[in-house]
């Protein structure tokens, strides 16, 4: 967490550095002698927190509070007042929309300090409860309902996001032969613009998929539109992600697949697990990357494991991530168990230094019948 | 935490990547090389000597860096990748963007 700006504007020197010190132990500190000169250091930077005399040369603290109340940038910003005018008519005119406290000279430097602590924590509670809420907001949306449901077809598909962990989407859809689309992602990046960049990402990979299924059913042509906007688009500039895009054939028992930069899925046999190893460069990077097929057959019995970085980055008791080993062994364990999601889920957390996964998590598990 | 930069040349750095480039210090990161580019360098050789974490928004950071600098043919080179780090190059296949050197020095006479 960034440390909080607080901006002192108080023309008297002796006051000015005496808050500077103290709040300076604290927070990170700017002033100015004005009103004047404050608008020109929110003009460089917008603070956390202001704490404003009233009475100064230029511009008083009552004028630098009404400008900084016309613009929409400013008016939010905690605003305390502190000033020698203890009158009531001042009390009262300090006491309008937009001021948080108000506290007067000779003040009792605890209580301010604690007041601004106070304030600043409010602040950062609204922040955090509406971020959390608009990333489970974006997170469900970047996640199905439900999932294919196809005879002679086991799919389980697992998602758990965290509010610390980034852009993880998973979609699919249905073509008129009867084949499926599979699409599984993570967009770089932490927080809520990980999760924003995924969902804008997410619409245009649908829109595409629609266009192009007229025309090819091959993933890597998918792959390098889905590349080359990344690179054109000006609202996507500086997003990478990684993508896997299966095309599953239920009749024919394959699976078509590119994949760019994506944790490698997992093949489960009666003969043991082995990772699906092609694939080419994460999305985002060259502008005339190019992406190839390839296809899988799936025997009977035959499990398809395609899950993103939270569980290979899974912190391990020995100090290291759970790794594609990791989740090679796990996925051994699981394959064959009721609920292998949920089994390849305890696994994993077995080896872990954590109770829970700290990232998001997304496993798609598909296997075929006996 | 900043990052350890020595100046090879007007064109050319090295940068010391430290222990991690995660979520945590990218920001610091893009900022460091920001500097730089807007100073004209063009060539960024990163040692990964000691790192024991890269995650993806480190690694996004360095797409930054190169997203950034390959139209005016800047590169950016890893040296003496940790095994940690070279497990997240092999799976993105970034090896195919960022030329590897097995020390510093390699980069050095092979940038210079």
């Amino acid at each position: 967490m960034a440390e909080h700006a607080i901006l002192i504007v108080e023309d008297d020197s002796t006051v000015r550095e005496l808050l500077k010190y103290r709040l300076g132990k604290h927070y990170e500190v700017f002033t100015a002698t004005n009103g004047e000169e404050a608008l020109q250091e929110i003009d460089d930077r917008i603070p956390d927190l202001i704490i404003s005399d009233i009475m100064m040369p230029k511009m008083d603290g009552f004028a630098l509070q009404s400008a900084l109340q016309a613009d929409k940038n400013t008016r939010v910003i905690p605003f305390i007042f502190l000033t020698a005018r203890a009158d009531e008519p001042a009390r009262q005119e300090g006491a309008r929309t937009g001021v948080d406290d108000y506290i007067t000279k000779p003040f009792d430097m605890e209580q301010l300090l604690s007041r601004v602590e106070r304030l600043l924590e409010r602040v950062e509670m609204f922040q955090t409860q509406l971020d959390a809420e608009i990333g489970r907001d974006f997170s469900n949306r970047l996640l199905p309902d439900n999932v294919p449901s196809v005879e002679g077809y086991e799919f389980y598909f697992h998602s758990e996001a965290h509010e610390q962990g980034g852009g993880d989407l998973f979609d699919w859809s249905e073509t008129d032969e009867g084949t499926y689309f599979l699409t599984i992602g993570d967009v770089m990046g932490k927080g809520l613009r990980a999760k924003f960049y995924a969902y804008s990402f997410l619409s245009y990979v649908r829109g595409t998929l629609h266009t192009l299924l007229q025309e090819s059913s091959s993933p890597a042509a998918v792959m390098e539109h889905i590349n080359d906007m990344l690179l054109e688009d000006e609202v996507l500039e500086d997003t990478f992600a990684s993508f896997l895009l299966m095309h599953w054939d239920p009749a024919a028992h394959t699976v078509t697949y590119a994949n760019a930069g994506h944790c490698r899925p997992v093949l489960l046999t009666e003969n043991g697990p082995e990772i699906v190893e092609h694939s080419d460069l994460i999305l985002g990077l060259e502008a005339d990357a190019s992406f190839s097929d390839a296809t899988l057959s799936l025997a009977p019995n035959t499990a398809l494991v395609a899950y993103t970085d939270g569980l290979m980055e899974l912190p391990t008791t020995n100090g290291n991530m759970l790794g594609e080993d990791g989740v090679l062994e796990a996925t051994a364990t699981a394959y064959g168990s009721a609920n292998p999601i949920d089994t390849l889920h305890e696994t994993a957390l077995e080896h872990s230094s954590e109770d829970s996964f700290q990232d998001d998590l997304l496993v798609v598990w598909l296997q075929r019948a006996k | 935490m900043s990052f350890d930069v020595e100046s090879l040349s007007s064109e050319t750095v090295v940068v010391h990547m430290g222990e991690a480039l995660d979520f945590r210090n990218a920001d610091s990161f893009k900022s460091t090389f920001q500097a730089h580019v807007e100073d004209g360098v063009r060539n960024f050789i990163l040692d990964f000597s000691e790192t024991e974490v890269l995650d993806s928004t480190g690694l996004g950071s360095i797409f930054s860096l190169y997203r950034e600098i390959s139209p005016d043919d800047g590169k950016v080179a890893f040296a003496d990748v940790s095994r940690p780090v070279q497990v997240v190059v092999q799976l993105t296949r970034t090896y195919k963007v960022f030329r590897q050197f097995p020390s510093v020095q390699a980069a050095k006479e092979a940038l210079a």
